[in-house]
């Protein structure tokens, strides 16, 4: 009888302490002064950029952030720039930011996400214009294989092989895997796949129906997939190069084999205008990203995220930590983004769509 | 009895809550549940219905969301089975049988609450999956566990385990043995008494935990979507079906919130009925036999 | 084999009856070998995985783990999501346990199979049901963010997905509690001119205290636990919005699977830990008590 009125007396005055405590800490974010309705705006001492990324480059961006906060104190007076960071699929953080997620830099891994997030108002802008189209990093698809490559992957068309076990991530949950489809689907078109002819979308079509029966598990992430592969199931996952390159540089084992042919992954970064603008943060935001355009942080994203310089014609080339490709297309060769999405690729009619129907039909 | 006479002698006194505290209550309760449940279950079918019957069409044209909601409801069948029997077992052996390190048993039945389902289904993937001791020596025989079917229903079981065990468990406990016991004298063997007087008894508290368990395995994300590969018409499941229309990109789906929501209704709308006629039913007949 | 019958003590309620006959323990040596086996495949193993996953570097990844501040902020988060949530599903499961238990209005089973709909509910689901309700363009957005409150992606959403998802253990614990118990006692209370809230306090609780009690640390297992519904509201912001199971996520996706593991085995630990001690309270008290 006692020991109950203890117990309940002690939750609830646990809960009213901690009520207490977190109503100041809060569910609000209040370091930042508002401009609510467009008043005026001042950001404070300690103004606070919420960056939501994809998660792969949480230790480049971890870099950048602190040292771009420690160059801004210093040419600012003092000012200490709080970043607080988020990261997951590059999709589901676009989605997060329609529905309100106050993000005020947005590191994607794919234009199309980007897209939806200017789509709901929120880039007011056209970011497509911003320096180097907004790109800030860049990569290419490959194939992580075993140690020692047993499976003797090479091209596309070695992952049709019968009893191949395929990894890679579900289309319609992580942008990794688009871009995935897209170079296949790439490769193929542009002929550079044996065995399947130059222009031929039937033939496109074939390749991915061979790589999908391949499939047997779709992870719901770039990471997920990789990882998956890393435990020791399957015998070859599709990924990005840089991705690869680190884990390879934690310690993991596997090879990267880069086909002759495959699309320049390209990730932008940009402003959440409107969020930047209400967070009363827009002209740090702006310049934060600018930053990352610098050789500096370019050299960041080399040494810690193991991505290829942006330019098309430096990245073919290759890295210490990537290996050269012959042919690297973008997504503007095939028609762009919106056009793989809609029509030719993940569109009903689209290679993708009907090579995915016909292998797990 | 001693209410009635201690009534009759005190004459203020208060036999019921009376409608003042009775009505407090009610409100209270419908409040809680109103703003906590029912108003989210609404959201939800609004968003998904109010077009009619468009967006689950719609929904359901996509590719392999047929056998999604298929593979779902067959393997939360299942998995009611399953641990309904297994559940009920553990709850006997727990509540009837000494044996050593009984507790530490009782509290780890309870452990998949406490364990996040996304660490379950990596871990589940690490000990019987292709790569690992066990899962590889049975793919050499043929039988594949992880990223197939049964991989789905053995996430399942592990999740929802402790419903039924803890549905049967107070009941059994509180069972009265002399029933048992006048069946021995007069003997019954064991399993007799068993599946005569203990098991009729036990009934509505298995089927109650059972219900549990299919209305959970409806609804499971985490554990399967690492187990089962996801591959749609083999091993894609509802749940993870519909974070895929959440997000549309791919198998030139359409996608959205609202055929998310039109399928989500669909679901916990089935959950809502099987719970609901089974409760019935059970009460239905518990009335009747007492 | 009626002779058999009266040579046993008879057994008194609750109190395994041993047989002499060995045929019995061999089938009863049996059955807990299946369900042990059930268990260890099922659960022991996996928990054993994470055991060992987490501390095969040696026991330096407890120390490596608890010093970082990311982890101690996420086991604070979850620590005070569970306290919110463990106390509104305790009080307000506690007045529907009431008027399920002992009221009696058409619709009843409705309000009952409700109780349980969260069950049902996929993670994924509960985050859509909170983005509809506060997310841009929600039902209540408008309100809330007129008031400059944050819900969706801050604290309060990740609460209110945590309370819905423990609505129903405290109740369900606490219903067939309430109907067996009846009102006996409490008419008689009420008749010597007790008034309803020291009946409650006196009489009623004490009697359910310890099916509430164990309803109370399920929903806290069950709080703690959450990783999907949690995982969309929360928005994943470092050493923030990161419960210690979105902790855990993002170990596992930064290449520190030993973090990850540790922490879920403090979680695990911390259930366990809380279901055996009421176990083993309410055994004693129980002895004391006289019932066994």
């Amino acid at each position: 009888m006692k020991m109950v009125r203890v117990v309940l007396g002690a939750v609830v005055a646990a809960l009213v302490v901690v009520v207490a405590a977190t109503g100041c800490g809060g569910g609000s974010d209040s370091s930042n002064a508002s401009a609510a309705s467009g008043g005026d705006c001042k950001a404070g001492d300690s103004p606070v950029i919420t960056l939501a990324a994809y998660s792969n480059p949480y230790d480049a961006y971890g870099k950048l952030t602190s040292t771009f906060a420690a160059d801004w104190k210093e040419s600012h007076s003092d000012q200490q720039v709080i970043f607080q960071m988020s990261f997951g699929g590059s999709t589901t953080q676009a989605e997060n930011i329609v529905n309100g997620f106050p993000a005020d830099v947005y590191a994607s891994s794919t234009a199309p996400d980007v897209q939806l997030v200017q789509d709901a108002g929120l880039i007011t802008h056209d970011w497509t214009q911003d320096e180097n189209g907004a790109i800030v990093q860049a990569g290419a698809v490959v194939f992580a294989v075993r140690p020692g490559n047993p499976k003797n992957i090479h091209n596309w068309n070695d992952l049709t092989q019968p009893g191949l076990q395929i990894l890679t991530p579900d289309p319609s949950q992580s942008g990794g895997a688009r871009w995935n489809i897209v170079a296949a689907y790439g490769a193929a078109m542009r002929g550079e796949v044996p065995g399947y002819a130059k222009g031929s979308t039937e033939d496109a079509q074939r390749l991915l129906e061979g790589i999908f029966k391949n499939v047997t598990v779709l992870d719901k992430s770039a990471n997920d997939s990789l990882k998956n592969f890393e435990a020791g199931n399957g015998d070859v996952a599709i990924t990005y190069d840089y991705q690869a390159a680190t884990s390879i540089a934690a310690g993991q084992e596997e090879e990267i084999v880069a086909p002759p042919s495959t699309v320049f992954i390209q990730t932008p970064t940009v402003v959440v205008d409107k969020n930047a603008e209400e967070n009363c943060v827009e002209p740090i935001a702006d310049a934060f990203v600018k930053y990352l355009h610098t050789p500096d942080a370019q050299e960041v994203f080399a040494s810690v995220a193991h991505t290829r310089p942006i330019d098309i014609a430096e990245a073919k080339k290759g890295t210490d930590s990537v290996p050269p490709i012959d042919d690297l297309f973008t997504t503007d060769d095939l028609g762009g983004w919106d056009t793989l999405i809609k029509d030719t690729v993940f569109g009903p009619e689209g290679a993708f769509t009907k090579a995915f129907a016909a292998a797990k039909g | 009895m001693v209410a009635d006479a201690l009534t009759r002698v005190s004459g203020s006194a208060r036999r019921d809550p009376g409608a003042p505290t009775r009505w407090a209550l009610r409100g209270t309760a419908m409040l809680y549940l109103g703003l906590f449940v029912l108003l989210p279950v609404v959201v939800i079918l609004q968003r998904g219905y109010s077009d009619g019957l468009t967006n689950l069409t719609d929904a359901l044209d996509n590719f392999g969301a047929w056998n999604a909601i298929k593979l779902t409801v067959v393997m939360a069948f299942l998995a009611a089975i399953i641990n309904g029997v297994f559940g009920t077992l553990l709850a006997y052996v727990l509540v009837r049988i000494r044996f050593p390190g009984r507790e530490i048993v009782s509290a780890i039945v309870d452990l998949p609450f406490a364990i996040p389902t996304l660490v379950a289904g990596v871990m589940l993937v690490a000990l019987y999956g292709p790569s690992s001791v066990v899962g590889g020596w049975l793919e050499d025989h043929g039988v594949k566990i992880i990223f197939a079917a049964p991989g789905i229903l053995l996430a399942l079981l592990f999740v929802t385990l402790p419903l039924v065990v803890r549905s049967v468990q107070p009941v059994l406990a509180e069972l009265d043995r002399e029933e048992e016991e006048a069946a021995q004298t007069l003997g019954a063997g064991s399993w007799t008494t068993f599946r005569r007087i203990v098991l009729p008894a036990l009934r509505p508290a298995i089927v109650a935990g059972g219900l549990l368990v299919f209305a959970r395995s409806l609804g499971e994300f985490g554990a399967i979507v690492f187990v089962s590969g996801n591959i749609p018409n083999d091993t894609l499941t509802a749940p993870v079906f519909i974070t895929q229309l959440l997000s549309p990109g791919s198998f030139g789906a359409t996608g959205g919130p609202d055929q998310a929501a039109a399928v989500a209704g669909l679901l916990f709308g089935f959950a809502f009925v099987v719970v609901l006629l089974t409760e019935k039913l059970i009460s239905g007949r518990l009335e009747r036999t007492s | 084999m009626s002779q058999q019958a009266h040579a046993e003590p008879l057994a008194s309620r609750g109190r395994p009856a041993s047989t002499p006959e060995s045929r019995g323990r061999a089938v009863r040596a049996l059955l807990v070998g299946i369900a042990l086996l059930y268990v260890l495949v099922l659960i022991v193993a996996p928990l054993a995985g994470i055991m060992y996953y987490g501390l095969r570097n040696g026991v330096g990844a407890i120390t490596d783990t608890f010093s970082q501040p990311d982890v101690t902020h996420a086991f604070y988060l979850t620590f005070v999501i569970m306290l919110i949530t463990v106390a509104v599903t305790t009080v307000l499961g506690l007045v529907v346990a009431f008027v399920l238990a002992r009221d009696r209005f058409p619709g009843k089973s409705l309000l009952s199979a409700f109780v349980n709909l969260p069950l049902a509910v996929s993670p994924v689901v509960v985050g859509l049901m909170a983005i509809l309700l506060f997310g841009r363009g929600g039902w209540f957005e408008p309100f809330f963010s007129a008031q400059g409150i944050q819900i969706m992606f801050a604290l309060p959403s990740m609460v209110i997905v945590t309370i819905f998802i423990s609505i129903p253990f405290v109740i369900r614990e606490v219903v067939p509690l309430l109907e067996e118990l009846g009102m006996e006692e409490e008419q008689a209370a009420w008749t010597l001119g007790a008034s309803r809230l020291q009946t409650f306090f006196r009489i009623t609780l004490p009697n359910i205290r310890w099916g509430l009690f164990y309803g109370m640390a399920l929903s806290a297992a069950r709080a703690i636990g959450e990783d999907g519904a949690v995982l969309v509201v929360s928005g994943q912001v470092q050493g923030r919005t990161e419960t210690a199971t979105l902790y855990i996520l993002r170990a596992f996706d930064q290449y520190q699977p030993e973090r990850g593991y540790v922490v879920a085995l403090t979680l695990a630990a911390f259930s366990i830990v809380l279901l055996i001690g009421i176990e083993a309270f309410k055994r004693r008290s129980l002895k004391r008590a006289g019932q066994e």
